[in-house]
């Protein structure tokens, strides 16, 4: 009988003896972006103590799963790797699990109860257990008729809100009967998720035709899109966004009846702007993609990171005139926790 | 009974049936996942059903994941999910199996 054991990858030869066993398998990518963020990995070894098999739990993510099936059931030993994994997360409270993987292993996800979100030619993106997509999208805020309304969407991290958000949910607002904003809930800004969510709601109170929810796990963002089993790191940008921009047009778009998605003009970053390209190629034709200009104010571009800038340099005065006053307000109180969010180490000039 | 958390009971492995239960409130609403589901589909539902409603459950999601299970162990694996769901598992209800 095989066995489940517990891998402390932070042990020299555990972790070479585990990169050892993926390497056999074709997984050779353990760089820190993907080897950080991992909880607790598991092992799966034979009767000679033999490793057949390994799996990872990162947050709700299952990642690095791989088995031997050589001298086994085929399915065997991938079926107990996963439902130890699982287990752990049952233990931890956690009973809404997701995985990335290869297109060609989505199918034996599917087996063990998971359903795919969506996938490209290079991966997939499933989810298993409870609330799945249906009841967060049952529990979203909506209006009468709304099948038959004008209705948009907006997606942003907001890392904080600003003038230049403001504006393109207002554009946005102006030609349609409801605009969805939907706030990224991943928590690698240097706001986090709730203070994000916070200061847009209040950016936007005065628009009583935009309702703002968090994104959740269903707004698929680069920054936690785990690439170590992508055949290059540079496929990355494009497979998160094609992934990213399915789920939105298949499982989001059609059950809000959202027909059309406003994105701001991206100048500046080169992520944001392969991520328009691919957003507009994926969603048109079924979904209307608006790409409205960037709002200047004194010829100068708004963009959040220069706020983050400014918030490090602590210049308050510079910083006024580009963000609404909640959000002026939300920094100035709290500018010196900021200033050590970045002095300890969180990147300021991502997105 | 009052469902508090989501439960879950069981495993992914052959011969056996994974249940979670969590929040309903349209009946025993069940979502069956199995490779035999054409044959023994009916016959699983039923045995879930018959289970969560001797334990005194009437609304409920539950998602299974059969992989050729015995009615002896859906009906097991059912009524410790649901003792977990409704956080009674002090209290075994022995006599629903």
């Amino acid at each position: 009988m095989d066995r489940v054991v517990d891998l402390y990858l932070n042990e020299p030869a555990t972790r070479k003896r585990w990169e050892a066993f993926l390497s056999q398998l074709d997984i050779h990518n353990f760089s820190d972006r993907e080897i950080d963020v991992i909880d607790h990995t598991l092992g799966l070894l034979d009767e000679d103590g033999k490793l057949v098999g390994t799996g990872s739990i990162a947050g709700n993510v299952l990642k690095y799963i791989a088995v031997c099936n050589k001298d086994a059931v085929v399915g065997a030993r991938f079926n107990k790797i996963v439902t130890a994994l699982q287990q752990y997360l049952f233990n931890e409270r956690i009973f809404h699990s997701f995985v990335f993987t290869k297109l060609k292993y989505s199918s034996s996800f599917q087996h063990l109860g998971f359903t795919e979100l969506a996938h490209s030619d290079q991966a997939a993106f499933l989810e298993s257990g409870t609330p799945n997509v249906e009841d967060y999208l049952d529990e979203l805020p909506k209006i009468a008729d709304q099948a038959n309304k004008k209705v948009t969407a907006v997606v942003m991290n907001a890392n904080p809100f600003t003038l230049g958000h403001l504006h393109l949910v207002e554009e946005a607002s102006k030609s349609n009967d409801l605009v969805y904003v939907f706030v990224v809930a991943t928590d690698l800004s240097l706001f986090n998720s709730q203070e994000r969510l916070k200061l847009v709601q209040a950016g936007l109170k005065q628009l009583k035709n935009v309702v703002v929810v968090s994104g959740e796990d269903y707004m698929v963002s680069s920054a936690t899109f785990p690439a170590y089993f992508l055949q290059s790191p540079e496929d990355l940008i494009q497979t998160q966004t094609t992934i990213d921009a399915r789920v939105f047009k298949n499982i989001i778009a059609p059950k809000l009846n959202i027909s059309s998605r406003f994105l701001g003009e991206e100048p500046k970053s080169h992520t944001t702007s392969i991520y328009n390209l691919v957003l507009k190629k994926e969603l048109e034709p079924s979904i209307a993609v608006k790409i409205i200009p960037r709002l200047e104010l004194g010829g100068e571009l708004i963009t959040a990171t220069q706020i983050r800038r400014e918030i490090k340099a602590g210049n308050l005065d510079q910083i006024k005139s580009f963000v609404p006053e909640t959000t002026f307000e939300f920094i100035e109180s709290n500018l010196a926790e900021l200033q050590q969010r970045i002095k300890e180490g969180m990147n300021i000039n991502g997105n | 009974m009052e469902i508090k958390t989501t439960g879950v009971a069981g495993t992914l492995e052959s011969s056996d049936i994974q249940i979670m239960i969590s929040k309903g409130s349209n009946g025993i609403e069940l979502d069956l996942d199995s490779e035999v589901k054409k044959a023994y589909g009916d016959q699983i539902t039923k045995v879930i059903t018959e289970t969560l409603q001797k334990f005194g459950l009437e609304n409920a999601k539950v998602k299974a994941t059969d992989k050729g299970a015995l009615d002896c162990v859906i009906e097991a694996r059912t009524l410790a999910a649901a003792q977990r769901a409704t956080e009674t598992t002090d209290e075994p209800k022995l006599e629903v199996l």
